[in-house]
């Protein structure tokens, strides 16, 4: 069957129903996460920017932060019928673009401190984070099919994985 | 300062004439080094959704040779000087071809050194740049050494969204394009600067300008 697709922008969070498929183009220091409950055929994909939300959420957007994002991820899931326990994640993205010898500041960091986040609050709420492609230098671009549940991650240079 | 939005016009004119004096002494450089003529835009002051970075300068796929610098000292800030792939090969040919007087292929040369070629003028761009804001500002400042990448300008831009993410949904940026001419075929090289003032650095800037 056909996919249609959706892609998604900066701090968009979606869940959809098969047969679609989500895509996030561009992936920085970003973090691109998959989640999907294969028997209930149910998909979600979150475009997060940063760890953490400080309590400063206002009427930003839920997708925007790892600590806010992955719990609305979750619930969004169960609502269209998604069973927690059934529900896997995979993970893409958090790389670090310029590297400053000799200078640390916190947002040329902040790519993996997207992916630590994330995976903690996939942990706190007992999710299997089953794949991943973090880190490095090299932007990425990534398609989730809910045909085979398979995330295709395209990095310049390195060419296509499946993970 | 945390909210972007409340800006009146005439501090963001005046933040333009900041970007507008860096510019002009970043072209000389830039003339000096290409022994070219360089056109320069007037700055824009831009409030840009940080959602909408890279829509807002170009195709978010398209592939950019970066440099980015961060200044430390009195008024802090990051800077960006974006070009085309395609734009920055032919920048390091024409500056290799005005060292050793022979044209050679940028994909004969290794990619090493071409980032080293393009690192070193993306500094001296941006070190003019900053030069010149400091000097009318009367801060001191250190430059960090060039990171450079090339990749997907919606990757590149990541690094705006999460300075500016931190404090809300806009990101505050002066963005000026500087174009040589005089080159064969009629092609153009060119490059845009951005600058993404810290957001706690702006009141100082404000203050120093007298907007505020």
């Amino acid at each position: 069957m056909a996919e249609n697709t959706i892609v998604l922008g900066m701090a968009d969070l979606m869940v959809i129903r098969a047969p679609i498929k989500l895509v996030t183009l561009g992936l920085g220091s970003c973090i691109g996460l998959v989640v999907y409950d294969s028997t209930a055929k149910v998909a979600g994909m979150a475009h997060i920017m940063l760890p953490n939300s400080r309590g400063l959420m206002g009427s930003e957007k839920v997708g925007k932060f790892a600590d806010t994002a992955v719990p609305a991820l979750i619930d969004a899931m169960e609502k269209q019928g998604a069973v927690k326990s059934r529900i896997k994640a995979k993970l893409a993205g958090g790389a670090q673009m310029f590297a400053l010898p000799g200078m640390s500041a916190d947002f040329l960091t902040v790519g993996a401190k997207n992916v630590t986040e994330t995976k903690k609050r996939l942990s706190l709420l007992r999710i299997a984070l089953i794949a991943s492609d973090t880190g490095g230098n090299k932007g990425r671009t990534i398609e989730f099919s809910t045909s085979n549940w398979m995330l295709k991650v395209k990095t310049l240079g390195k060419g296509v994985s499946e993970i | 300062m945390s909210d972007m939005a409340s800006f009146t016009e005439r501090q963001l004119d005046a933040i333009k004439e900041v970007g507008n004096i860096g510019t002009g002494n970043a072209a000389t450089a830039l003339s000096g080094l290409l022994a070219r003529m360089i056109h320069m835009d007037v700055p824009e002051t831009e409030l840009v959704s940080i959602y909408e970075l890279a829509e807002h300068y170009g195709d978010p796929m398209k592939i950019v040779g970066a440099v980015f610098v961060r200044s430390l000292g009195g008024f802090q800030c990051s800077l960006i000087f974006i070009q085309d792939e395609e734009d920055a090969k032919l920048m390091v040919e024409l500056l290799l071809k005005q060292q050793f007087g022979t044209f050679i292929p940028v994909d004969e040369i290794p990619q090493e050194m071409t980032d080293s070629a393009l690192t070193e003028v993306g500094n001296i761009v941006l070190s003019s740049f900053l030069n010149a804001i400091n000097m009318l500002l009367g801060t001191q400042h250190q430059i960090s050494v060039p990171g450079v990448a090339h990749d997907m300008l919606s990757s590149i831009l990541d690094v705006v969204a999460s300075i500016y993410g931190q404090m809300g949904e806009t990101a505050l940026l002066v963005n000026t394009e500087l174009s040589a001419e005089g080159l064969e075929e009629g092609r153009k090289i060119s490059g845009h600067i951005i600058l993404i003032p810290d957001p706690d650095s702006l009141e100082l800037l404000l203050r120093k300008l007298k907007v505020l």
